[in-house]
């Protein structure tokens, strides 16, 4: 994937997020908006689901990618705590990777 | 309504018993294993499957979204037994027991989390032992193994409830199958006389607690651990 292919896929997830959080909830939906610690609202159970949401949308478009990193839940750390780095991360990982069978 | 349910450790054993259960009850089963099992049905798909290998994990969860569109349930039981002494215990066998036993479930139960959040009604099972509660001398590692599955299961009831999965844990007492049949029939025969009620399990004791924590009805059930024979 193009990297703003991926950038849009991630966008568009935040965008899905947003639409079950309440109104005081909202996440940031920008290319430089945080996701995971301050100030972004969403909590460590909300990450999960995000990423899984995510690995849906890419396995969708015919790619496998499993989010699991030793520092995911690290504020300062995590590959996942703002866009780019999410970004960069799905960038990363899906080079060489096998095509979904489901997808295909 | 039937479930798809996936049985980890399935050609022998409680796992061959509780595929048949499964398949008898009307379910469509996945049994995943190291070995064959030797059974053939219409509603069987079998993988040859090692629990400790991550990516064909994840590759048996694709193939099986491909071909059954899903999962119902997970039941882990894959798990090995290596009876000895602390002192005694080359530093291989544990690890391997480590990596079977709770390695195994956790990565199973990982893999599982993205299948089964699409269920009416998501289940993850995993098999514990009585090995836990009696602190069992001989069974250091692998008693240490079931406790790390039922920690687990216990916070993975918490992690999952959002996706409306739960996470239960069934300990069998003394049960005749392979894994059992390395340790002295006197010592088992001992807890046995042991026990609350003092009769041997079957498999289908076994089976009886996994259809309770599987129901529909059980969806407020999550992070108990449930032992056969009356132990607590």
């Amino acid at each position: 994937m193009h990297a703003d292919e991926i950038v849009e896929l991630v966008l568009d997830t935040l965008r899905t997020t947003n639409r079950s959080r309440a109104a005081d909830q909202q996440m940031e939906v920008s290319r430089d908006a945080p996701i995971f610690g301050p100030p972004s609202p969403l909590d460590s159970l909300g990450l999960v689901a995000l990423l899984i949401d995510l690995e849906e949308q890419i396995q969708a478009r015919g790619y496998a990618l499993t989010f699991s990193d030793a520092a995911a839940m690290s504020e300062q750390r995590s590959p996942f705590r703002n866009v780019p780095s999410l970004v960069a991360y799905i960038a990363k990982h899906l080079n060489g990777v096998d095509r979904c069978p489901a997808a295909s | 309504m039937p479930s798809r349910i996936l049985i980890t450790g399935a050609s022998r054993g409680i796992g061959r018993s509780l595929v048949c259960h499964y398949l008898d009850r009307g379910d469509l089963v996945i049994g995943c294993a190291r070995t064959p099992s030797g059974i053939t049905h219409e509603r069987f798909h079998e993988y040859a499957l090692d629990v400790n290998d991550p990516q064909a994990v994840r590759d048996v969860f694709r193939q099986v979204c491909a071909t059954v569109g899903g999962l119902d349930a997970i039941v882990n039981n894959a798990g090995i037994a290596n009876m000895n002494a602390i002192a005694l215990t080359p530093l291989a066998s544990a690890r391997a027991v480590m990596e079977t036993n709770f390695l195994g479930t956790f990565v199973v139960s990982q893999a599982a989390i993205r299948v089964l959040r699409a269920s009416p009604s998501p289940r993850i099972v995993n098999v514990t032992s009585i090995a836990v509660p009696l602190r069992l001398q001989g069974e250091a590692v692998y008693a240490a193994s079931k406790s790390a599955v039922e920690t687990f299961t216990r916070i993975a009831a918490r992690e999952l409830a959002p996706f409306r999965i739960t996470c239960n844990a069934v300990g069998p007492s003394p049960i005749r199958t392979a894994l059992t049949a390395g340790v002295p029939e006197r010592t088992m025969q001992a807890l046995v006389d042991d026990q609350p009620i003092p009769r041997w399990a079957e498999a289908s004791d076994v089976a009886n607690v996994i259809d309770f924590f599987l129901s529909p009805q059980s969806s407020l059930v999550t992070g108990q651990v449930v032992y056969l024979g009356g132990w607590s």
